[in-house]
């Protein structure tokens, strides 16, 4: 454990023609901490969470993950070589594909070492996919996802699809994980099953979070530490009791 | 894009394989009850699977509606023309030859035109079908223009002190059936890899196969490039079956068969686009009986088609492997 955190944003801006989405934001998650990030809507935290994750590239500012600038990197590039992971505000499995080739396929380029050696045939190849079929299989019990296992991802529930995007993230090992409104849309019994679930991947296997989330009750029962976000700048940063507190984030929610 | 029945990576031992041996082991003793000119439509339909393959693995499995197949087949077919009456090459070098060229040719087509959106991408390919025929037709000192380069070899192999050559359709038919079911097994282990795998996630949602660290746009070039190999392929056999090549070979007509076989089939299947080149490329053929009727009943069977099947014919397909599977 370095005390180097392990994301580090600095004057992130992004501009679209003269509206500026991101002005200017700085933000840290430290190492092994879950992170949370709130504000009004259209406050610009999807946008911030595009070009941290390279889906966008930012206007100005940089982009430091575990000391190395990935600033303009591709969303691609940033996933693999930076083990950054991100969900999507709106649920996205591969619908067609049942619950095991959906964790197979996003565990795939981890451990294959290029593109060259995706199209083996050989036994190298069929040995790393039988050791993700062997991970993708433990962690579908973990979620509570072996009875719908051969369903295709996209027939389930809104919440079980939550769940399966959950467990897609932990099959690479990753350092960090962006989840944009993880308990959107998702019935309220299954919500404490994904919070249990990031305290696990937490807890168990050292993975950082930074967590956009409406739910006031998830943010103060899974962060130590949240930002504020509003009209694409940094409003405050605190506890959720300090966060709770401030005068200028209650304006910013009710006069918004 | 949305593609038809189940793409899905299956799992364990799989009825196909036996049956698809079955149906090889079939078309081997097709020759002793089929006169030749039925062969011959057989020809045409197994010449026409090599880019619809190609077509399949980019339409079908990665989600790339491309219209340049006749293009790459079209240049396929001029390589090998012109290797084999400039030098006199075997055939087999004339083959691998067109593979290579038309997968040279296809990266830098392919670089500039996967950087385009999706409509974009489509009217960039349909540009390269008429490129190729302009210059087919206006590149006189190569190509003799309108001409046409005629006398093309039959198929001449020769290995070593041994040489033969493939005359006749029957030994065509088996040179063309050879090298289909070789291709077919080459688009099998493409699609059963790794990255089959990573083409089914890019078809269906490319951010998401981003997101998972699937570097998409070099899959979509390096699967635009085997597409690219296969349609050459099959214009190379295309030459040295018919012995003549023309600007006529660089048909928008021919883009449009391919779609039609890998659609009409079922996209995103292989034995879709087996049984489609058989249907739509030998249903031609097999009308020229009554040419005055010929593409009137053609249109009226694709529209017949689209109606009754509008995934095309794999979900009929997919039940019958499943009756299979229950039965065992």
């Amino acid at each position: 454990m370095s005390g180097l955190p392990i994301l580090d944003i600095s004057g992130l801006c992004k501009s679209y023609g003269a509206v500026r989405a991101v002005d200017g934001v700085d933000l840290h998650v430290d190492r092994g901490e879950i992170c949370g990030l709130i504000g009004p809507n259209g406050s610009g935290k999807s946008t911030f969470f595009d070009c941290v994750t390279g889906l966008a590239k930012p206007s100005a500012g940089a982009v430091k993950l575990d000391g190395q600038d990935i600033t303009g990197w591709s969303l691609n590039d940033i996933a693999r070589e930076g083990r950054m992971l991100r969900s999507f505000q709106k649920t996205v499995v591969f619908s067609a594909l049942d619950i095991e080739e959906n964790l197979v396929i996003a565990g795939q380029m981890f451990t294959f070492p290029g593109i060259w050696s995706t199209f083996g045939i050989g036994a190298a190849a069929r040995n790393r996919v039988t050791a993700l079929r062997e991970r993708a299989r433990e962690l579908i019990k973990i979620a509570g996802l072996w009875d719908v296992r051969f369903q295709p991802a996209g027939k389930l529930s809104g919440g079980q699809q939550k769940l399966i995007q959950f467990a897609s993230m932990l099959m690479p090992e990753p350092k960090l994980i962006l989840l944009d409104e993880p308990m959107a849309g998702i019935n309220p019994k299954l919500i404490e099953r994904v919070v249990e679930s990031i305290r696990l991947a937490n807890t168990s296997f050292g993975v950082s979070f930074l967590i956009i989330e409406h739910n006031i009750d998830v943010v103060t029962s899974l962060c130590k530490r949240v930002v504020v976000l509003d009209q694409g700048r940094k409003l405050a940063e605190g506890t959720p009791d300090e966060i709770v507190q401030n005068q200028a984030v209650r304006e910013a929610y009710l006069g918004g | 894009m949305t593609s038809a029945a189940s793409p899905a990576v299956r799992r364990g031992p799989d009825l196909r394989i036996p049956f698809g041996f079955a149906l090889v082991a079939l078309a081997c003793v097709a020759p002793l009850f089929l006169g030749n000119y039925p062969l011959h439509a057989i020809i045409i339909a197994l010449i026409f699977l090599l880019p619809a393959h190609g077509l399949n693995l980019l339409l079908g499995y990665t989600g790339l509606l491309s219209l340049a197949q006749a293009a790459f087949f079209g240049i396929g077919a001029y390589a090998s023309a012109l290797l084999a009456v400039h030098f006199g090459t075997p055939f087999y070098l004339n083959f691998l030859a067109a593979g290579l060229v038309t997968g040279a040719i296809a990266l830098p087509l392919g670089i500039p035109a996967l950087r385009l959106r999706a409509t974009s991408f489509v009217m960039c390919t349909l540009g390269f079908v008429i490129i190729g025929q302009a210059i087919a037709k206006n590149w006189i000192s190569l190509t003799r223009g309108d001409m046409g380069l005629a006398a093309i070899p039959k198929p001449y192999f020769a290995l070593g002190p041994a040489s033969f050559t493939v005359s006749g359709t029957v030994g065509f038919y088996y040179l063309v059936l050879a090298i289909a079911a070789l291709a077919t097994l080459a688009v099998y282990l493409i699609v059963r890899s790794p990255a089959g795998r990573n083409m089914i996630a890019i078809r269906e949602n490319e951010t998401l196969a981003e997101s998972v660290g699937i570097p998409t746009w070099h899959y979509k070039l390096v699967v635009f490039m085997i597409s690219a190999v296969f349609a050459g392929l099959g214009g190379s056999l295309y030459a040295h079956y018919l012995t003549v090549v023309s600007p006529l070979t660089f048909q928008m007509y021919y883009s449009t068969t391919m779609l039609i076989i890998v659609l009409g089939g079922g996209a995103g299947t292989i034995s879709g686009v087996i049984f489609g080149s058989l249907l739509f490329v030998g249903l031609t053929e097999a009308l020229r009986v009554a040419p005055e009727l010929r593409m009137i009943a053609y249109g009226f069977f694709l529209l017949a088609l689209v109606f009754y099947f509008p995934n095309g014919f794999a979900p009929l397909i997919g039940r019958f492997w499943s009756f299979l599977e229950r039965r065992k």
